[in-house]
């Protein structure tokens, strides 16, 4: 694999899973706050 | 109602997340060059996907605040005028004969997870007779090696799956379907990646990693091919089950309190994480190792479920515990289609109970029965291209229409703004401004030079039969096949017409006055639905 597919594919999983986790993060973290109010 | 916010979204991911994210995601990136492809991916799920995603999230949360879960009662919602509720009759047929012929399809993972545990197919070593054995499966193969009834059997079992969870309602069916499919399917799928990414090299020295290679290698030149960017505006908007008519249904469910911005992110970013991560990593690196690339090229080329029914039993038959893989590959396609399929029967469901009182049970097993009798014809005709004929138009160049009807009444129509502040009602996040002008402008015309393209390319030659939906000449035997599938579409299209008509006047709706509005969803509304 070049250096260029490895960064493109890192880039890739990087971008896609970063948006799950925050966005999981950040459902979960509003939804403690509404189990606190 | 939903019972749970986390259900709720593995629901909605788990419509998005079909067999589209590991058959067709993989077939579409080999077939248009791999790294320029994934660069149009992304801009398309950027500018379509993502915002395609929180307008339909908001054309459903708009229609349930007036008791409203089927889309001509959300477009009438949208727009006080008569003709609104007919154009809703696109959000009635398309899900209708989508689930048809996709409960066919889904019925084949259910059958091959049965032949892999068996070994049903074992022996079978090459290509060839695998493809020999799938053709005898479906029937379309002169020599049988399956019984006649098999794939009706199937079917039928499939069929009868999907209604039994939708009769239980939404937290008592699809929620919990959702909450125990969906991380069977991560499980399923996740372990497989692991399995095929450290493949020992194939017998032509080639590795999963040059199959990964070839999908990521960036390849500006290839970036100047419009075929290559509409595959990808395709691919987005078939994975994400934009235009259907489901994910509104779902999202109708919830309340103004209720978030739908983030969420409706999440479930994108959640179909994306499967189709790019896992989809990507299971069928095509596993394809070039042990046929290398041009093999797979050739695989992907030559059908569109070849390398999921064709080549895959071919590989797992050459590996250790083989059964086991083959039970995992196509039951985590069946869990990715079946989470899809339930979703499909919603807004139907929401139309004859809410318009017409029936009661869910007795709803859900009505729309079973035609289901069935509609699905024969796709079992008995498939080889005639019946299926193709319904694929296409209504699975493929309906869905665009859909979508651009959708985007005009909700933010052209409803307004932009009002469309912005609906969608950030109750909202955990702020969406950056930008995508109110992407939503606004970016995303109608992507839509739109999408409609004109494949129509002036794709649909008016198939119109006119010059080629089939499913590829290549149309044989003239298969031509009246193909005339009674157009002639059944066109008939539910009139039918679905007439009992709208039916509905308004019997409920005495006035097309100028609107609906009337309630802050919480009505008791009437929950009774349809819990």
């Amino acid at each position: 694999m070049t250096t260029a597919a490895a960064l493109f594919m890192a880039a890739s999983w990087t971008f896609v899973l970063g948006l799950v986790v925050w966005c999981f993060r950040r459902v979960l973290k509003s939804e403690s706050a509404r189990v606190k109010h | 109602m939903w019972a749970t916010r986390i259900g709720l979204i593995l629901a909605m991911a788990g419509n998005a997340v079909g067999l589209g994210n590991f058959l067709r995601f993989p077939r579409q990136a080999v077939l248009n060059d791999g790294g320029s492809f994934m660069v149009a991916y992304f801009v398309a799920l950027l500018l379509l996907g993502i915002p395609l995603m929180w307008i339909e999230w908001g054309v459903g949360r708009h229609g349930g605040a007036f008791g409203k879960g089927h889309i001509p009662g959300m477009f009438a919602s949208l727009w006080k005028h008569p003709a609104a509720k007919y154009l809703g009759v696109i959000g009635l047929v398309i899900p209708l004969a989508v689930l048809t012929y996709y409960t066919y399809i889904e019925s084949w993972t259910l059958a091959y997870t049965f032949f892999s545990i068996t070994h049903g197919y074992w022996g079978l070593e090459t290509q060839e007779a695998m493809l020999g054995y799938l053709q005898s499966f479906q029937g379309v193969s002169p020599t049988a090696v399956h019984a006649v009834w098999v794939p009706f059997a199937f079917f039928a079992g499939t069929l009868a799956l999907n209604i039994f969870v939708v009769s239980k309602g939404i937290s008592g069916g699809i929620e919990r379907l959702a909450k125990i499919g969906m991380p069977v399917l991560f499980v399923f799928a996740a372990v497989l990646a692991v399995v095929v990414l450290t493949l020992p090299p194939g017998p032509d020295g080639h590795t999963a990693g040059d199959g990964l290679a070839f999908i990521y290698t960036p390849n500006m030149a290839g970036l100047s091919d419009a075929s290559v960017w509409l595959a990808a505006a395709g691919q987005i908007f078939f994975t994400l089950s934009v235009g259907m008519g489901t994910l509104q249904a779902y999202a109708s469910y919830l309340s103004k309190k209720d978030d739908i911005a983030l969420s409706g992110l999440a479930t994108a970013s959640t179909n994306e994480a499967v189709e790019v991560v896992l989809g990507g990593s299971i069928a095509i690196p596993a394809a070039v190792v042990f046929f290398g690339v041009s093999g797979a090229v050739a695989v992907a080329g030559s059908g569109s479920f070849n390398l999921g029914f064709v080549t895959m039993p071919v590989i797992f038959q050459q590996l250790p515990m083989g059964g086991l893989l083959g039970f995992m590959w196509f039951g985590l396609l069946f869990f990715a289609g079946i989470t899809s399929s339930v979703a499909m029967a919603t807004p139907i469901l929401a139309f004859f109970r809410e318009e017409f009182g029936i009661g869910r049970e007795r709803v859900a097993w009505g729309l079973g029965a035609v289901v069935f009798v509609l699905g024969l014809f796709h079992v008995a005709w498939l080889e005639h291209g019946f299926l193709d004929e319904w694929d296409y138009w209504a699975g493929t160049f309906g869905l665009v229409v859909f979508a651009v009807v959708e985007v005009i009444l909700f933010i052209w129509i409803y307004g932009r703004q009002n469309a912005w502040h609906s969608i950030h009602e109750g909202a955990d996040i702020r969406i950056p401004t930008a995508f109110k002008w992407i939503m606004g402008f970016v995303t109608p015309a992507y839509l739109l030079c999408i409609l004109g393209w494949w129509g002036a390319t794709d649909a008016l030659p198939i119109l006119m039969m010059e080629v089939a939906a499913g590829g290549g000449d149309v044989r003239p035997e298969a031509v009246p096949y193909i005339v009674a599938s157009r002639a059944l579409l066109v008939a539910m299209t009139l039918g679905f017409l007439w009992l709208i008509r039916l509905a308004w006047k019997r409920n005495h709706y006035d097309d100028r006055a609107g609906f009337v509005e309630h802050e919480e969803p009505t008791e009437a509304f929950i009774e349809v639905v819990v």
